[in-house]
């Protein structure tokens, strides 16, 4: 295999192209199925995902990859990178990294950042003053859930 | 991070959200994220799609499900079709609510209904109108529903035919309820039963009528249990569990005796079974795992007709309990026949260096041993232990009459053991884990007096069973729990007086000891 084979660019929607190794970019199971079906060059153009977002997906994935690689790599030192990764992202980035890993369907990328989304829940009230979510109850729709709620036990 | 205080100062959480209000935040230009109302006023959530969102909603336990559910309808929604384990408070009130909750969660597959002691439960017609809205109920588990009779369950084993897993416990109903999970429910693997009270003396026996898929049993604290003794017999069963029910139970083991019995763990505890019942166990030729606690009744003879037959014994843990009529002589036949053993706990058993040291030498796959109290268990059998177990990894040692020279040789020998825990050897001093440190970097060790709890190792799921047992005090003298209970400083105390008083006569047989062991290995080489 020549090198610039093992070679891909990958161009986000606001036209930036990101030339990485064929091994990083394989991780997302969309460009997986893209480059079996020889759909496409060796650009691909990735419409749902923006320059600044492919850059951390692409750290996310250059990292994944060494590591599956080598394998001695320790999984805690992993894991730790993986708290670092997420733990200064803002919400914009943070749930536009959530539909980056969708759309481009890398598992674990989607496991991290639900997961760094989950570890930020709050009370209701912050739901609604902070995430700007409508709260769309009737007062008698909400006091129904709340018995529901009764019911169920937290652990 | 993250986690708001809740008192109710702060209950809207601007000062503690910081992540949200982080500058950040603000500067969506830098971001290039267009869809940003100005000023930061945008719902992400909106953005995601509903599998998204239910992804994130995995990451939540319960209570913090249940919050979700409050902040608008979207989430109710999706909280509600991906709720897929359900834990409720099986009063008899929530009857009345059960009709909307299972509208709204309408794909659980694993429900838990509990009821206090003192409450009255739910009755047959809520649990049937919980089978019809259910139909999909992998895993059920029921507690104190007392209320339940054999009608209930009847219905609800007709309606949940895909039940894989039940567990029930403190129960009224009896075995013809249970007679019914049997029949209706063919995929279920795994049945527990415990303290279930509607069986009664005449009661009918439990059995499979056509061929099953049942692999796990558990029977524990019931009254007239025998009546389960063609179950234990199933052909598809690799797993049985029976722990202090009543009576005699040699007779249902013997069902078992026929050398086609699949089983390959049996756990017997707090029972009244004797030599024969382990006779029969022994013509389970699959048997791998073996736990024999509390059954004062079972002896060397018993432990021996085992080993002989049951070449795959892997796992095997014995309490000695009171009668401790295990001992050297069963362990030799052990270490004579059992080549593939890795785990073995040994607690209230009478070993010495004797069969210790066989087992040592014999069994080169032992990477797990617990010694828990056994006053011959001494600074002589660690040194066979340290200089025979080579594969050893992990080792317990609590309540046994060892020294800081036992744990040292310990520590020079045992080249790939990664963890170490001694508690209540009363003469075991703190200055020995020093030197572990010192000499063994890399080795995990717990001791008594440590300020944190030891790192618990995760790694490997036989560890936890493990862990479990030597959890257990064994030892039954209440002095070593007194010294455990006392300061820190009434503790050091404490060990120096019995030091003191202790190290002259001990010294003395140490060195007498290992003298011995000298003789011992160097004749046995």
């Amino acid at each position: 295999m020549s090198k610039s084979e093992k070679k891909i660019v990958l161009k986000s929607l606001d036209n930036e192209a990101f030339e990485v190794e064929k091994a990083v970019a394989l991780q997302s199971q969309t460009i997986w199925v893209m480059c079996e079906d020889k759909c496409v060059g060796n650009e691909i153009p990735l419409e749902n995902v923006t320059g600044q977002i492919l850059a951390k997906v692409i750290d996310y994935c250059k990292k994944h990859a060494v590591v599956d690689g080598d394998g001695d790599e320790s999984s805690e030192e992993l894991k730790n990178w993986d708290t670092e990764f997420t733990k200064n992202m803002d919400q914009s980035t943070l749930f536009n990294m959530i539909l980056a890993a969708n759309y481009l369907n890398i598992k674990s990328l989607l496991n991290l950042t639900c997961q760094a989304v989950a570890d930020k829940t709050k009370t209701i009230d912050e739901f609604h003053t902070f995430l700007n979510i409508e709260n769309n109850f009737t007062p008698e729709e909400e006091a129904q859930i709340c018995q529901e709620n009764l019911w169920a036990f937290d652990d | 991070m993250g986690q708001a205080p809740s008192s109710p100062a702060e209950s809207s959480g601007r000062d503690t959200a910081l992540w949200l209000w982080s500058p950040e935040f603000f500067d969506c230009e830098s971001i290039g994220f267009e869809d940003v109302v100005a000023g930061g006023h945008h719902d992400f959530t909106g953005d995601l799609p509903d599998d998204c969102l239910a992804h994130v909603f995995q990451f939540l336990g319960a209570g913090d499900r249940k919050r979700c559910s409050l902040v608008c309808k979207r989430w109710l929604l999706i909280d509600g079709q991906n709720r897929h384990r359900l834990s409720l408070d099986a009063k008899a009130e929530i009857l009345p609510f059960l009709p909307s909750m299972f509208n709204r969660f309408d794909s659980v597959m694993k429900l838990a209904l509990r009821c206090d002691r003192k409450s009255f439960s739910l009755s047959d017609e809520a649990l049937v109108m919980v089978s019809i809205r259910c139909p999909n109920l992998t895993r059920v588990k029921l507690r104190g529903c007392r209320e339940i009779t054999d009608l209930g369950m009847e219905d609800f084993a007709r309606n949940c035919k895909k039940l894989r897993k039940l567990s029930c416990g403190s129960c009224n109903f009896g075995a013809r309820g249970l007679n019914a999970m049997l029949e209706h429910c063919k995929l279920l693997e795994e049945l527990s039963v415990k303290r279930i009270r509607g069986i009664h003396e005449s009661a009918e026996p439990i059995q499979l009528r056509s061929s099953s898929s049942l692999r796990s049993i558990c029977l524990k604290e019931l009254v007239n249990g025998q009546v389960f003794e063609s179950l234990v017999a199933t052909r598809t069963l690799k797993k049985l569990r029976i722990i202090h029910c009543l009576g005699n139970w040699d007779n249902v083991l013997q069902m078992n005796g026929d050398g086609n019995s699949s089983l390959t763990e049996i756990h017997l505890e707090r029972l009244q079974v004797s030599d024969s019942g382990l006779s029969a166990i022994s013509k389970c030729r699959n048997l791998e795992t073996l736990h024999i606690v509390k059954t004062p009744e079972c002896s060397d003879l018993g432990l021996i007709s085992v080993v002989e037959r049951c070449k795959l014994l892997r796992k095997l843990h014995v309490d000695g309990w009171r009668t401790k009529r295990i001992g050297d002589e069963g362990l030799i036949a052990v270490a004579k026949h059992c080549l593939n053993l890795q785990e073995l706990v040994l607690i209230g058993v009478n070993a010495t260096h004797k069969s210790l040291s066989a087992i040592a030498t014999n069994c080169g796959k032992l990477e797990r041993l617990a010694l828990c109290g056994s006053g011959t268990i001494g600074d002589v059998e660690m040194a066979c232990i340290a200089e025979k177990c080579v594969a050893l990894r992990k080792f317990c040692i609590k309540g046994c009459a060892i020294s800081d020279v036992g744990i040292k040789a310990l520590a020079l020998g045992c080249p790939n053991l990664v963890k170490l825990k001694v508690k209540k050897c009363r003469v075991v001093t703190g200055d020995v884990r020093e030197w572990l440190r010192e000499r063994r970097r890399t080795l995990v060790v717990s001791m008594d007096g440590d300020e944190t709890k030891g790192p618990v190792l995760v790694n490997e799921d036989d560890q936890r069973g493990l862990e479990m047992v030597v959890e257990e005090p064994p030892v039954a003298d209440g002095g070593g729990d007194a010294e455990v209970a006392g300061g820190a400083g009434k503790l050091a105390m404490f060990k120096t007086k019995l030091g003191l008083l202790v190290s002259k006569s001990f010294v003395a047989s140490t060195f007498r000891r290992w003298s011995q062991s000298e003789a011992t290995s160097s004749s046995s080489s």
